[in-house]
């Protein structure tokens, strides 16, 4: 199956999964139609018998309601039926994307933006639900709708089902100008809503510099600026929004007008095709304001189907981007023989597409030795980090631990084998446990305890209300905390190797004291790979690592 | 004048007065709009009951002709005046916003840096910022509703109650009873609501946390777990999202046909009266506009419900705004001070309960002088720097000519010190602007000074460059040249610069630091660096270890520190490395 990966697979095998539904939501569409086509005609009779001096029978007005209550008793039970479809198939898709996530390489992971990706995953994937909630199914919903009216029209009234049809195409084209409008004026008004909302963390971010520069009416008056743009935006979507009903309604009474006064021209000819009674002129008044709602609905169900062409397009071409080989996991030796290294570059180049990083590296660490790497920006250093974690494979040459190629290393070991210091803390939602473990059960409490205070972070860490079952928010710990952490995580499951990155965050001269003394503590009995751009922080052993060019 | 000092950016009756010539324009049109609005009704009574004179040979072509172009021509004004009304609306609304959030951004953005970090201040203005939008929002439902279903419902009530009393007051109990039935289940409809949207937050993070952090379960090896726990967080979305939409989705339809069970009275009612034998007399054109209007005030009662949630919600949103509305002193503008000398005695600095970073630093810099600042890793030379900005409390003195830092007055501060820290702090904005800031200056110039002349010219829409949030679209080390340029573009009489050359190679560095020391001419300059290539050629050194500042210059430190001695030499000796 070459398609199988694609969105309309995911929602053609969801139909099939859920037949009962999907039948249930075919008959509901359609009954709802039809039922909501008698009541008119059954006023129109109404009237007729009234007119003629007839008494009405309760029967009649219960028909009457009993038909409404039928019709809206099934626009129900489609809505419903429609919303379980819908999360079925968001469901599914969500899951086809994060199985796709984690088949992509490191090299494409890193090069999506985390925005970009989240709005494939919840936004996309809603349009795509869109599409059937409020996109094809109401549309075809609708288009019955205008069909079924227009011939229920034709065998009351024959000339106002001609003025209909002369007129829709033109209703059509005004419906869609008035929303094409007024999407591009939304999209302009969500940009610059966007530019003021971000104004204000950005403030909050360059605050130092405001204060400093002393900037703080220009800032002021950039906000208003952009706010003014927005507005400017939001005038426009105000203007088509303010005028389209209006202009509808007027037409639906010229239109209703022109029928009356045709109906008693008292031409022969005219009255073959517009002539009719009181109560068909009731019913017929009914049906033309019916058939404007599916018309403008049609226009909104066209944009929803457009937006969701584009996000499925999106989630098509995220799906469908190439994924490494399926490599087999290879088990550690159960013990490092005497004399081998533990880690081991042999001869190793690696590039990203057509951009050669590394060529013929070659370097060993003892088991227990701590070294540096340096070298300028740009030459290297952290493509050699990725390596050995396995994230990439290199191209030529190989990249051992312990024996194993870097990137063979089976899951459940990586974590015995490697700490990870990482040269930003990434916060995970949950507890402050959860940031030590990442949700390992297998790392006991006593081993967070440890990995906490060997980070130097224990006190902290207990000192809080929950302890370590507080719910971690960007507040609670400072940015050297973090780094602690971090230090926290990487030692939790006790590893054997360590690899550290610098860390670039901006922290002052008292935890940046922290966190030094908290990576000697860590460090040993362990082997200590390190990254430094700094001189004066490097330990041990340095290898230089030179550019490959 | 005094309209400004009527103003209480407190209240929310301010905001009402503020705007009271459109709202005034809102209230005419509304008025016209849903009175206006029982003319079709009537209208399309009136021509079905003509259409039964004329077919019955009573009526005149005329008499219908006169109606139909009557019912066009009121339609079309009270469809005029709806248009009117709602652009109204919206424009009070786009105003009172805007009033809003410029009280919120000037108050914050004149709040000092401490209090915006420590004490949350910051994200509780960021908040109540988004909070505008909400109680607007609220403030316009409200405005719109006042009308669209207060007037309107109670000008049909009047208008079915002018025609039948009692059949009218029969059919309307059904109305109110599909809006209490509605109310009953608001509840459930707010508890499943509620908790989807706290799943769809959950899931968001989720996904976010996926994303992000992706090369780290990676690296970590919790990959596969972290899938399956993706895919629990789904099924649960998944039942949220059902329970919350189902509800919303089906029970609207249903409300309607409760509403829409007085017909079935008007039905027989209606008929009796037309024949003569129920409680008033009527023609098919009463029977017709009755029915229709009843019909309209069924689907608009729907939407009292709305009135009150818009209400509610505006209020809850105004609460936590309304502490926060002050409108923000003015300025005082910031004095140009004159070149001076500065002079540390004895100064130095502890964090508050901690250790010493330094102390007993003395010394005397002239204008026109550079003077370096470094030392190992952690040292707290960043702090060094951030004490003369007044950041922080000192110890001893600091004076700037003959006053001491710690009495000017923020505005004077302001006037004193540039500065320039690790995090160049760039504006998504151009270029240019991010130079001058509003200033009339020639970008280029400071461009030329930081070496990004070139780079500029040759991107795309040159000065103009937009540099993205937080300047992505640059690199380190031109984002690093940007901030640099537009610190000299507002020189003071002393510039403080924190590593402002760690992303360049040693050639642009030197070239920089000629072009600075040209155009800092009257002014000190304090380079904070851990790169010591161009420490020859300060004027003066200050060299911070161990809790000392030494102050002195290159070639004595060179021969008095083995430190600084060996930390000079380690980077002379790896610079091969780092051409």
């Amino acid at each position: 199956m070459k398609n199988k990966d694609r969105v309309s697979s995911v929602i053609w095998q969801t139909v099939r999964r859920k037949k009962v539904l999907s039948l249930g939501i075919v008959c509901a569409v359609a009954g709802a139609i039809a039922f909501s086509l008698f009541p008119p005609l059954i006023l129109g009779k109404i009237i007729d018998s009234l007119t003629a001096g007839q008494s009405v029978s309760i029967g009649m007005a219960g028909l009457y309601f009993a038909l409404l209550a039928l019709a809206g008793l099934l626009e129900s039970l489609r809505e419903g039926g429609l919303t379980l479809f819908g999360q079925k198939i968001t469901h599914a898709l969500r899951s086809r994307l994060m199985g796709k996530m984690v088949r992509l390489s490191a090299d494409t992971l890193s090069h999506i933006e985390p925005g970009a990706l989240v709005s494939r995953f919840v936004g996309d994937v809603d349009a795509v639900e869109n599409l059937f909630t409020s996109g094809i199914v109401s549309m075809f919903a609708d288009a019955c709708k205008i069909i079924s009216i227009l011939a229920v029209v034709w065998f009351q009234n024959r000339g106002l089902a001609l003025i209909l049809v002369l007129l829709l195409p033109f209703l059509f084209w005004f419906t869609r100008h008035v929303q094409k409008n007024m999407l591009a004026a939304q999209l302009d008004n969500r940009r610059a809503v966007s530019r003021a909302a971000g104004h204000v963390p950005e403030s909050l971010h360059n605050i130092r510099t405001i204060h400093t520069l002393g900037k703080e009416a220009y800032m002021e008056q950039r906000y208003d600026d952009y706010i003014e743009d927005s507005y400017r935006a939001m005038e426009k979507t105000n203007f088509y929004d303010a005028i389209y009903s209006p202009v509808i309604l007027i037409l639906n009474a010229v239109v209703v007008a022109a029928v009356m006064l045709l109906s008693v021209s008292g031409n022969a000819r005219v009255l073959t095709l517009f002539g009719m009674s009181a109560g068909t002129a009731v019913a017929v008044i009914n049906y033309i304001s019916q058939i404007f709602t599916p018309v403008e609905s049609l226009g909104m169900e066209i944009q929803a189907i457009q937006s969701a062409v584009a996000g499925v397009r999106r989630i098509n071409e995220f799906l469908s981007q190439s994924e490494p080989a399926p490599r087999k996991p290879v088990s550690l030796p159960a013990s490092l023989p005497a004399g081998q290294p533990q880690v081991e570059l042999r001869n190793v180049a690696f590039g990203y597409d057509d951009h050669t990083v590394l060529q013929s590296i070659c370097l060993q660490v003892q088991a227990g030795e701590q070294v540096t790497l340096a070298g300028r920006t740009g030459a290297g250093k952290s493509t050699v980090f990725k390596l050995l974690l396995g994230l990439y494979a290199p191209q030529s040459g190989s990249v051992l631990i312990e024996g194993v190629p870097a990137a063979d290393i089976a899951d459940q070991d990586r974590r015995a084998l490697f700490g990870y210091v990482e040269q930003r803390f990434h916060q995970v939602p949950g507890t402050v446990r959860d940031q030590i473990t990442l949700y390992d059960p297998a790392i006991s409490d006593q081993a967070v305890r440890t990995a906490a205070k060997l980070a130097g972070l224990s006190d902290t860490i207990e000192s809080l209300p929950q302890g370590y079952d507080t719910p971690c928010t960007p507040e609670l710990f400072s940015q050297g905390q973090w780094q602690l952490l971090s230090i926290a995580r990487a030692a939790a499951a006790n590893p054997r190797i360590l690899l550290l990155d610098e860390i670039t965050a901006n922290l002052d001269a008292e935890t940046e004291n922290a966190v030094l003394q908290a990576l000697r503590r860590v460090s040993a009995d362990r082997t200590v790979i390190s990254i430094s751009h700094r001189t004066g922080a490097q330990t041990g052993r340095v290898i230089p690592i030179e550019p490959a060019h | 004048m005094n309209k400004k000092k009527d103003f209480q950016a407190n209240r929310v009756l301010s905001y009402f007065k503020a705007e009271w010539v459109t709202l005034a324009a809102v209230t005419v049109s509304g008025l016209i709009y849903n009175i206006g609005l029982l003319a079709a009704p009537w209208f399309e009574g009136r021509m079905a009951g003509r259409l039964v004179d004329i077919l019955g040979g009573s009526g005149t072509f005329t008499s219908m002709l006169r109606l139909a172009v009557c019912y066009a021509a009121v339609t079309a004004l009270v469809q005029g005046a709806r248009y009117i009304k709602r652009f109204c609306v919206r424009r009070f609304a786009n105003d009172v916003n805007r009033r809003m959030k410029r009280i919120l951004y000037g108050s914050l953005i004149r709040k000092s840096r401490a209090e915006l970090e420590g004490e949350g201040v910051g994200s509780a203005m960021t908040k109540a910022i988004q909070d505008v939008d909400d109680c607007v929002e609220g403030m316009r439902k409200f405005t719109t509703e006042v009308f669209d279903t207060g007037v309107a419902l109670f000008a049909y009530a009047v208008m079915l109650l002018s025609y039948d009393w009692r059949l009218a007051l029969l059919s309307m109990l059904f109305p109110p009873l599909s809006f209490l039935i509605a109310e009953k289940m608001k509840t459930v409809v707010q508890r499943t609501g509620a908790a989807f949207k706290e799943a769809s937050a959950h899931l968001n993070a989720a996904t976010l946390d996926r994303a992000e952090n992706a090369v780290t379960y990676r690296v970590f090896g919790c990959e596969n777990e972290r899938q399956s726990a993706y895919e629990k967080e789904l099924s649960g979305y998944e039942s949220a999202a059902v329970k919350a939409n189902i509800w919303s989705a089906v029970l609207p339809p249903l409300y309607r046909i409760i509403s829409m069970a007085g017909t079935l009275l008007i039905i027989f009612f209606g008929a009796r009266n037309i024949r003569g034998t129920g409680w008033t007399s009527w023609d098919i054109a009463v029977f017709t506009t009755f029915l229709a209007c009843f019909t309209r005030l069924a689907a608009k009662s729907s939407s009292a419900a709305k009135l009150f949630n818009a209400v509610h919600k505006a209020q809850v949103s105004w609460r936590r705004i309304k502490p926060l509305m002050h409108q923000a002193e003015a300025d005082e503008p910031v004095p140009a001070l004159s070149a001076a000398a500065l002079t540390a005695t004895h100064a130095g600095f502890a964090y508050p309960g901690g250790s010493n970073i330094f102390a007993d630093m003395s010394l005397s810099a002239q204008p026109g002088q550079i003077i370096g600042i470094t030392g190992p890793v952690a040292c707290g030379k960043s702090t060094l720097g951030r004490m003369l900005l007044c950041e922080y409390p000192y110890q001893g003195s600091l004076k700037f000519g003959d006053r001491e830092l710690s009495s000017l007055r923020p505005a004077e501060l302001v006037g004193m010190a540039g500065y320039l820290g690790h995090d160049p702090e760039l504006f998504n904005d151009s270029i240019e602007n991010n130079i001058l800031l509003g200033d009339d200056r020639d970008a280029n110039a400071y461009l030329r000074a930081v070496c990004l002349d070139q780079e500029v010219a040759a991107m795309e829409d040159g000065l103009q460059t937009r540099v993205g949030s937080g300047g992505v679209r640059l690199s380190g080390g031109q984002a690093q040249r940007l901030a640099l340029a537009r610190t000299l573009c507002h020189r003071k009489p002393v510039m403080i610069l924190d590593d402002p050359f760690s992303a360049l190679d040693k050639q642009t560095e030197a070239q920089v630091f000629a072009h600075l020391k040209e155009l800092c001419r009257d002014s000190i300059v304090l380079l904070i660096s851990h790169r010591l290539y161009l420490f020859p050629q300060m004027d003066q050194v200050i060299f911070v270890d161990h809790g000392q500042a030494l102050v002195s210059t290159h070639a004595q430190l060179l021969q008095s520190n083995a430190e600084y001695a060996r930390l000079f030499h380690e980077q002379e000796g790896g610079a091969s490395n780092e051409k």
